[in-house]
C-alpha cells in the first residue's frame, strides 16, 4: 500500500491533468453555455458522486445526452481521484481557471442548478484547505483586458460564504489539520507554518472582501460565525477529534489552528466578538459541572471532563502573547459585567489559563504583574485575579489550606505594596491606576494573617510609608485609599481593634473601589467632587465639603445621643408627676418627727391645687454673652480658657464686622491676628467643630471686604509666619480668595462703605428722605409738591435713576464722546468691581518669599497644599482683577512667578493644577488690547510669558500624567488661542486707526517693523 | 396638666436704683420695706407697696462693698467687705445717721453673716423664754423675741478673721463672743463659705451653727460644745454657697458651687443631718436660698440668672423664672410669705407674687 500508493497517484495525477487541460480547453473553445456545462460535468463526475438527472432540466438535449451517457466511476476509484486532484496541482489550476475566466465570461449564463452542481460542488466538496487558499488570493484579483472583475470578486464571494459559513468550512479546515497530523507522523515544522498561513488567510477575508460584498463577510459577523464553528469542537461530540493530542499533550494540528485563528482574530481587534462566542459556552459548561457536583469542585473534576479539554489547552495554543494579553483582559471586562459569581469566574479562569501559567512564565507575570499594576480592572476582576493567580485556590474560604503558595502570595505582595507605597506613585500615576493598585494592596491584606505579615520584612514598613503619603494628600479620594488600607492592615495585626482614620468608613466592608465606578451606589459626593476636580483645581474644597457632609450626618447621631442623655436625666427636673414617696421620706427624715410629718402632710393636700408648676420649659439663649463692641468681640476671642465666651466671640464676630463701625480701622489688625489663631477644635463641641470653623472664616472675609488694608497686612504677615501652622495657612488663602471674589462681586449691600467709595453726598442727605440704596448714579431725592390738596400726609419723592448698564453703553457713547471725562467717571460709578483698587495688596505681598524655606515654612516641597491654595488665590485675584488695568501690571510677575521651574513643574499634580488654572486666569483677565498694545511697544514680560503659557500648556496637555492637568491644559490652550484671537483684532483695528491718524504717531514700529504675535505665528506686516 | 402650659410669671415689679451688683436683700419683718445692699457699699431701703426708694445711703467704703444685709425689727446690720459688721436703727424715713455698733471683725470675704433664726413655734409672739447661760460658754438663745423686740437677735455669726473659722459677735457689746472651732486646728476644709446660725427647740435655746466649707462639707456646731461639731456631712462636691433652715429648724437646703441642691432634714435631739432630696439643675451654681417662713417652697438664686422656685416638701421645680440679666446674688421670702424678692448683678431687685400663702 505504501509503495503503491504514491506511484499510482502520480499516474492518476497525470491523468487528472490531462482531463483539467481537456476540460479547460473545451470550455474556451465552447460557443454555447450548455458545452461548458458538459465540459466541467465530465471532469466533476469523476471526482464527486453526481445526479446527472438533476442538471438535465437546465440544458439542451445534446448536451444531456452526452451527461447522463458519461460513465461514472466507482466510489473508490472516484476517492483515489479525488485524493489526486486536491493533493496535486490540479486544483489549483483548474479553481484558478474557475475562478477567473469562467466567472467573468460564462458563469452568469449557468442555469442555477448547473452553476450548482458542476461549478460550485469543486469547491464545497473540496479540500478545505486548498479551497480557501485558492479563493481568498482572488477576492483582491486585480481586472485584466477582458475580466470582468466585479462579476469575479462577487463570484469569490459567493464561494467564500457558501464553503466557510454554510458548510462550516473553517471547522473542516480545522479538522483537516487534525487529520493530517493523526493519519500520519507528520512533521511539525511543516505543519505550523502551514496552520499559521491558513489562519492568516481565513483572519483576513472580512479585510480583502470588497466594500458591496454581503454582510455575513464583515468582520464581525464573519468572525463570529468563524468563532461559533471553531468552538463546536469544545462539544462533546467533537472531542474526540481531540483526544489523541493531548495524551502527548502536544498541539495538534486542529487545536493548533484554533489557537493561531483566534489569535489572528484577537490581533484584528476582534477579540469582543470573539469573547462573546467563548464566554457563554465556557460559562455553561462550569455552571454545569458546578451544579453536578453538590461539594466544592476539585481540579480533578475539571481535568477528566472530556468537554473541559478543549478549554484547558485552547488558550496554550496562542503562541501570540499579545493576543493572549487582549483576550485574557477583554475576557475578564467580559466576565464583570455579566456578573459572573466569584467561583465561576475562578473556574474559568482556572480553565483557560491553569496549564498555560504553568508553562509559560509570560502568562504568569501578566496576571500576577501587569493586571495588578499597570492595567485597571474592576474592582471583581481584581479579586478574580488574586484568587487565580495569587492565592491560586478556589474562592472557597477555609475548605482549602493555604500550602505551598504562600510564598508566590507574599512575593506577590510585597512587590504591590512596595509599588503602593512609593511617593512618585501617588504623585504621578492617574487615579483610576491608584485606587486599582490600593484595592489590590487592600484585598490581598485582608486574605492576609498575622503570622504571615510576620514572615514578610518590608510589608509593614512600605504600608505605613504610604498610608502617611497618602494622608497629606490634597485628594480626598487619595486620602480615602490610605485609610481604607490602614484599616484594613490594622484589621490583620488586631482583627479586634480596627484603626479608623476617616469617619466615613466605618462599615464591615470596604468600598475597594472607592465610590468610582458603581454607578448604583449614591455616590454622588465623590462623582461630584471628581467632576468639581475637573473645572476646578479646588478639588480639595469640594471634599472638605463633603467631608461636612458626612461628619453631619455623624452629628445627627451623636447629637441624638446627647439629646437622649438630656432626656434621661432631665425628667428628674422637670416631671411634675413625679412623686417622692412619702413612705421613704418618712423613713429619711427620722423617726421621731411622725406626727408633724403626716400632719403637715395632710395640710400639705388641701394647699397641693396652689402649687401647680409652671411652664419648666428654659433655653439659655440668654446667657449667652452679647458683644456689641468689636474690642470686646476680640477681648472674648483671646480669652480661650472661655470656651463659651469665644464661641459667642465667633457668632457675633461676622455682623458686627460687617456693621463696619468707625473704629475697625484701629480694630481690624488685632482682630484679624486673633481669629487667625482662635483654636475653633478646641473650643467646639464634638461635632460642630465646623460651624465655628465657618464662622470664623467669615468673620476674616468680612474684615477683608470692609477693611481690606489693614485686615491684608495683618495676614500677609501671618501667611509667612513661623507661629501658624498649614492649616491656619490654608484658611488664610482660603478667606483671601473669598474675600477677592465677594470685593469683586459687590451687589452686597454695604451702605457706609459703599458710599465711601463711591460718593460722599450721601451722608449729607436729610433723615427723613428714602435711603438712597438703588443703583449707583441715581439722583438725589426731590419731594413731589401736590399742591391740590391741602391736606398732605404723605410726602412722595421721586428721583432720576440711569438707564440699565447695558443701554448706557450702547448708543449714547457718540453723542457723549465731548465730556469723555463725565462718562469716564459713569463707568466708574457702574462698575461695582471694588477688587481692583486691592489687587496689589492682595498679591504682591503673598508673591514675595513663596519659595523661601523658612521654619516652619516650606512650601515648595512639603507645604505644596499651601502653595497651591496660594496660586490659586493669586489666580482668583487675577480673575477678579479682569480687564482692569491692575491685572495688566499684575499679571507679569505673577507669569514670572507661575514660569519657575518649582511651580510649574511642581512633583504634585496638585500645584500643577492650580498653576494652570492660574494661567487661564491671566489669561481671562488681560485686556486685548493691552495684549496688543504690550506687543506693539515690546512688552516682553508680558508677551514672552503669555508665549511661555502656550507651550507651557501644550507640554502639559501632551505628557502629564493627571488626567485633570491634561484636561485643564486643554482648556488653557484653549484661552490662549481666544485671546490671541481677540488680541490680533485689536492690533488690526489699531492698525487702521493708525493709519487714519499717522499725524497722532503711533509707535513707530507699528510701521515699520514685524511683529510676531507669539500665539498664532501670524506675521504681520 | 394644662398647669405645665402657664408661662412662669413676671415679676411684679422691679427695683431700680442701684449702680452696681444687688448683694444681698432682707424683708422688714412686718413693715413693707426692703433692704438691699450692693457691693458700691450703697444700702437701699425701698417701700414694697409704692415701689420706691425710702432712702439710701453709702454705709461702707465704695471699693469694698456690702457682702450682706440683715434686718431685725428695729435695726439693720450690713456687712460689708471691709472687715466690718455695722447695726444702724431704723429710724423714720431711713436709717442713724452714724452706726450704732461697728463691729471690726477684720474678716474679708464674701461669707455672707447669719443671724440667728428660731423656730417658729417659738417666734411666734411667745415672749420670754429665756436661756441663761450657765457658763461663759453657753450662749442665750435670745432674751427677746426677733420679731418683736430688737434685742432678740443680740447675736451675728460671720467668718472669722481666719477664714476657716466662725466667729460669733455680741451685737450689742460689739465683742466676739465664741470661735468655732475654737482650736484653731487649721481648716482642712477649707474656707467657711456659708454660714446659718439657727436656735432649735431642742437644745434649749442654745445656738446652733450650721457652716458650709470650701470643700462641699457641712458642720453642724453646737456652741455648747465648741471644739466638736455635731455631724459633718458632705453633700456637695463643690464649695458650699448657701444654707437656708426652715421654719421649724428641722430641716434646710443648701446650694453650692456645683449643680445641686441638696434638701436635708436637722434632728437636733439625734445630731443627725441626713439628706432628703437631690436636686440636680441644669447649670451649676446657687448663689443663694431662701425657704418661705411657711416651709411651703423655696427659692434658689443662680449663677445661670434664673430664680427657681421648688416644692419645699416635695422637692419638685414649681417654676424657673427669667427674669434677670446677670447672675443671682440673693433671694428672700418676706416674713408674711406674700413676696419674694430676687437681687443681681444686673443692679435690679426683683419682687415677685408666686404661690401666695392660703390663709
Amino acid at each position: 500500500m505504501e509503495k503503491k500508493g504514491p506511484k499510482t497517484r502520480s499516474e492518476v495525477e497525470d491523468k487528472l491533468l490531462e482531463k483539467v487541460g481537456e476540460a479547460i480547453a473545451t470550455v474556451k473553445k465552447a460557443k454555447h453555455v450548455d458545452q461548458v456545462i458538459c465540459a466541467l460535468h465530465s471532469l466533476a463526475v469523476l471526482l464527486f458522486p453526481l445526479d446527472a438527472s438533476l442538471l438535465s432540466g437546465a440544458i439542451d438535449e445534446q448536451c444531456r445526452e452526452q451527461i447522463i451517457s458519461s460513465e461514472a466511476p466507482s466510489a473508490a476509484e472516484r476517492r483515489e481521484w479525488w485524493q489526486a486532484f486536491y493533493g496535486g496541482a490540479a486544483f489549483s489550476t483548474f479553481a484558478r481557471f474557475l475562478l477567473i475566466d469562467l466567472a467573468s465570461n460564462w458563469l452568469a449564463c449557468f442555469p442555477l442548478s448547473a452553476r450548482k452542481h458542476v461549478y460550485d460542488v469543486f469547491f464545497v466538496h473540496g479540500l478545505a484547505t486548498e479551497v480557501v487558499q485558492t479563493l481568498v488570493p482572488c477576492l483582491q484579483k486585480s481586472g485584466g483586458d477582458d475580466l470582468d472583475v466585479k462579476a469575479i470578486h462577487s463570484n469569490t464571494e459567493r464561494l467564500l460564504i457558501l464553503c466557510l459559513l454554510e458548510n462550516n468550512g473553517v471547522l473542516q479546515v480545522a479538522r483537516e489539520f487534525g487529520g493530517s497530523c493523526q493519519s500520519e507522523d507528520y512533521i511539525n515544522e511543516n505543519l505550523k507554518p502551514a496552520v499559521s498561513r491558513v489562519a492568516q488567510i481565513v483572519a483576513s477575508i472580512p479585510d480583502k472582501a470588497q466594500l458591496r460584498a454581503p454582510t455575513s463577510l464583515s468582520s464581525h459577523l464573519f468572525f463570529k460565525q468563524v468563532t461559533v464553528q471553531l468552538l463546536s469542537l469544545a462539544e462533546g461530540r467533537n472531542t474526540n477529534l481531540l483526544d489523541g493530542a493531548f495524551l502527548k499533550s502536544d498541539m495538534n494540528g486542529t487545536l493548533l489552528f484554533v489557537g493561531e485563528t483566534f489569535s489572528r482574530i484577537c490581533r484584528r481587534g476582534s477579540v469582543d466578538v470573539l469573547l462573546s462566542e467563548i464566554i457563554p459556552q465556557i460559562l455553561g459548561h462550569v455552571r454545569s459541572l458546578l451544579s453536578s457536583n453538590i461539594e466544592p469542585l476539585v481540579s480533578d473534576v475539571f481535568e477528566s471532563n472530556p468537554e473541559s479539554q478543549f478549554w484547558l489547552n485552547v488558550i496554550q495554543a496562542m503562541s501570540d502573547s499579545y493576543a493572549v494579553e487582549r483576550m485574557s483582559e477583554q475576557l475578564l471586562h467580559q466576565l464583570a459585567s455579566e456578573r459572573v459569581s466569584d467561583v465561576e469566574a475562578y473556574w474559568i479562569l482556572w480553565l483557560l489559563f491553569h496549564r498555560v501559567s504553568q508553562y509559560q512564565i509570560s502568562v504568569r507575570s501578566m496576571f500576577s504583574d501587569k493586571f495588578l499594576l499597570w492595567k485597571v480592572f474592576p474592582v471583581c476582576c481584581l479579586r478574580w485575579i488574586l484568587q487565580f493567580a495569587i492565592l491560586e485556590r478556589p474562592p472557597y474560604g477555609n475548605s482549602l489550606a493555604k500550602g505551598h503558595n504562600t510564598r508566590n502570595f507574599l512575593d506577590t505582595l510585597q512587590h504591590l505594596v512596595a509599588v503602593w507605597s512609593k511617593k512618585e506613585f501617588v504623585q504621578s500615576a492617574p487615579v483610576e491606576q491608584q485606587t486599582y493598585v490600593s484595592a489590590a494592596v487592600g484585598l490581598s491584606l485582608e486574605k492576609m494573617s498575622k503570622e504571615e505579615l510576620d514572615e514578610t520584612k518590608d510589608v509593614m514598613h512600605s504600608i505605613l510609608k504610604g498610608v502617611s503619603c497618602r494622608l497629606e494628600s490634597p485628594n480626598h479620594l487619595v486620602r480615602k485609599m490610605a485609610s481604607s488600607v490602614a484599616l484594613v492592615f490594622s484589621k490583620v495585626i488586631d482583627p479586634k481593634n480596627p484603626l479608623y482614620l476617616d469617619d466615613s468608613c466605618t462599615g464591615d466592608t470596604l468600598d475597594w473601589e472607592f465610590g468610582l465606578s458603581t454607578p448604583e451606589k449614591v455616590t454622588s459626593g465623590t462623582s461630584n467632587c471628581i467632576q468639581q476636580g475637573i473645572d476646578n483645581p479646588e478639588a480639595s474644597t469640594t471634599s472638605v465639603l463633603e467631608k461636612d457632609l458626612t461628619r453631619k450626618a455623624s452629628d445627627g447621631i451623636s447629637s441624638n445621643g446627647k439629646s437622649k442623655n438630656r432626656k434621661s436625666y432631665e425628667p428628674k427636673l422637670v416631671d411634675p408627676d413625679e412623686i417622692i414617696d412619702p413612705v421613704t421620706l418618712n423613713y429619711e427624715s427620722g423617726s421621731d418627727d411622725n406626727e408633724n410629718d403626716d400632719a403637715s402632710e395632710s395640710s400639705d393636700v388641701s394647699s397641693e391645687s396652689s402649687l401647680q408648676p409652671y411652664d419648666l420649659s428654659d433655653d439659655d439663649t440668654d446667657l449667652k454673652r452679647k458683644f456689641s463692641q468689636l474690642v470686646d468681640v476680640v477681648a472674648a476671642l483671646r480669652k480661650s480658657d472661655d470656651a463659651d465666651g469665644v464661641e459667642n466671640a465667633l457668632n457675633v464676630a461676622e455682623k458686627l464686622v460687617r456693621a463696619s463701625p468707625d473704629e475697625l480701622k484701629h480694630v481690624a489688625s488685632d482682630l484679624v491676628r486673633t481669629l487667625v489663631q482662635v483654636r475653633c477644635s478646641d473650643l467646639a463641641v464634638e461635632g460642630e467643630e465646623d460651624s465655628a470653623e465657618d464662622k470664623r472664616q467669615r468673620a476674616l472675609v468680612a474684615l477683608l471686604v470692609t477693611c481690606p488694608l489693614e485686615s491684608l497686612e495683618t495676614l500677609n504677615k501671618l501667611l509667612y509666619s513661623p507661629s501658624i501652622d498649614v492649616s491656619q495657612r490654608i484658611m488664610i488663602l482660603d478667606v483671601m480668595t473669598e474675600a477677592a471674589q465677594e470685593l469683586a462681586h459687590t451687589k452686597i449691600i454695604k451702605p457706609k462703605q459703599a458710599k465711601a467709595l463711591i460718593s460722599t453726598t450721601s451722608e449729607t442727605q436729610a433723615w427723613f428722605l428714602p435711603s438712597d440704596i438703588g443703583p449707583a448714579g441715581a439722583g438725589p431725592w426731590k419731594e413731589i409738591s401736590e399742591s391740590k390738596s391741602l391736606l398732605n400726609w404723605t410726602n412722595r419723592y421721586e428721583r432720576e435713576l440711569p438707564s440699565k448698564p447695558g443701554q448706557i453703553k450702547r448708543g449714547k457713547t457718540r453723542q457723549r464722546s465731548l465730556k469723555s471725562a463725565d462718562w469716564q467717571e459713569a463707568q466708574i460709578e457702574w462698575s461695582h468691581n471694588k477688587f481692583p483698587v486691592y489687587a496689589a495688596a492682595f498679591m504682591l505681598p503673598a508673591m514675595q518669599g513663596f519659595d523661601k524655606k523658612r521654619q516652619g515654612v516650606d512650601l515648595l516641597d512639603r507645604d505644596f497644599l499651601v502653595l497651591g491654595k496660594l496660586i490659586y488665590m493669586l489666580g482668583v485675584c487675577m480673575k477678579c482683577a479682569a480687564m482692569h488695568p491692575e491685572a495688566s501690571v499684575l499679571a507679569a510677575p505673577f507669569l514670572d512667578m507661575l514660569r519657575s521651574r518649582e511651580i510649574c513643574h511642581h512633583k504634585e499634580a496638585y500645584v500643577r493644577k492650580a498653576a494652570l488654572f492660574a494661567a487661564s486666569c491671566v489669561l481671562l483677565s488681560l485686556h486685548p488690547s493691552y495684549v496688543a498694545t504690550s506687543l506693539v511697544e515690546g512688552n516682553v514680560e508680558i508677551s514672552s510669558g503669555l508665549e511661555w503659557v502656550r507651550t507651557w500648556a501644550l507640554h502639559v496637555a501632551e505628557s502629564d500624567s493627571d488626567r485633570e492637568c491634561y484636561t485643564m491644559a486643554m482648556a488653557c490652550v484653549q484661552l490662549h488661542a481666544e485671546m490671541a484671537l481677540q488680541a490680533s483684532r485689536a492690533l488690526e483695528s489699531a492698525e487702521s486707526t493708525s493709519m487714519a491718524k499717522k499725524n497722532i504717531g503711533l509707535p513707530s514700529s507699528l510701521s515699520k517693523g514685524t511683529i510676531i504675535i507669539p500665539h498664532s505665528n501670524v506675521m504681520k506686516y | 396638666m394644662s398647669s405645665q402650659q402657664r408661662r412662669p410669671p413676671d415679676p411684679v415689679a422691679v427695683l431700680r436704683g442701684h449702680r452696681a451688683s444687688v448683694m444681698d436683700l432682707s424683708f422688714h419683718p412686718y413693715q413693707p420695706l426692703l433692704f438691699t445692699g450692693s457691693s458700691d457699699g450703697e444700702l437701699r431701703i425701698w417701700d414694697t407697696i409704692q415701689h420706691r426708694t425710702v432712702s439710701s445711703a453709702g454705709v461702707h467704703n465704695a471699693a469694698h462693698g456690702i457682702a450682706s444685709v440683715a434686718c431685725t425689727a428695729k435695726r439693720v446690720i450690713s456687712q460689708g467687705r471691709d472687715g466690718t459688721v455695722k447695726c444702724w436703727d431704723i429710724e423714720d424715713g431711713g436709717l442713724s445717721r452714724v452706726p450704732s455698733v461697728t463691729i471690726k471683725t477684720n474678716s474679708y470675704h464674701f461669707c455672707k453673716l447669719s443671724l440667728v433664726k428660731r423656730p417658729q413655734s417659738c417666734s411666734t409672739r411667745m415672749d420670754g423664754v429665756r436661756f441663761r447661760d450657765g457658763d461663759e460658754r453657753g450662749v442665750k438663745g435670745t432674751t427677746d423675741e426677733e420679731n418683736t423686740q430688737d434685742e432678740g437677735s443680740k447675736y451675728v455669726a460671720v467668718a472669722g478673721e481666719q477664714t476657716s473659722e466662725v466667729e460669733i459677735w455680741d451685737l450689742n457689746t460689739a465683742e466676739r463672743f465664741a470661735r468655732l472651732p475654737q482650736s484653731c486646728t487649721g481648716g482642712s476644709s477649707g474656707m467657711c463659705m456659708a454660714i446659718q446660725a439657727f436656735s432649735p427647740s431642742e437644745s434649749q435655746g442654745f445656738l446652733n451653727v450650721l457652716v458650709g466649707y470650701e470643700d462641699g462639707s457641712m458642720l453642724w456646731w453646737d456652741i455648747r460644745n465648741p471644739g466638736v461639731p455635731i455631724t459633718t456631712v458632705k453633700f456637695h462636691s463643690e464649695p458650699v454657697l448657701s444654707l437656708c433652715v426652715d421654719g421649724s429648724c428641722n430641716g434646710g437646703i443648701s446650694g453650692a458651687a456645683d449643680e445641686k441642691v441638696v434638701l436635708y432634714s436637722l434632728d437636733p435631739s439625734m445630731g443627725t443631718c441626713m439628706i432628703k432630696k437631690e436636686i440636680v439643675l441644669e447649670r451649676p451654681g446657687i448663689s443663694s436660698t431662701s425657704i418661705r417662713p411657711d416651709g411651703k417652697i423655696f427659692a434658689t438664686a443662680g449663677w445661670d440668672h434664673r430664680v427657681r422656685v421648688y416644692n419645699y416638701r416635695k422637692g419638685n421645680a414649681l417654676a424657673i423664672l427669667k427674669y434677670h440679666h446677670a447672675t443671682c446674688n440673693a433671694v428672700s421670702y418676706s416674713a408674711d410669705c406674700k413676696l419674694m424678692a430676687s437681687g443681681s448683678e444686673d443692679t435690679t431687685v426683683a419682687l415677685w407674687e408666686l404661690y401666695p400663702p392660703q390663709t
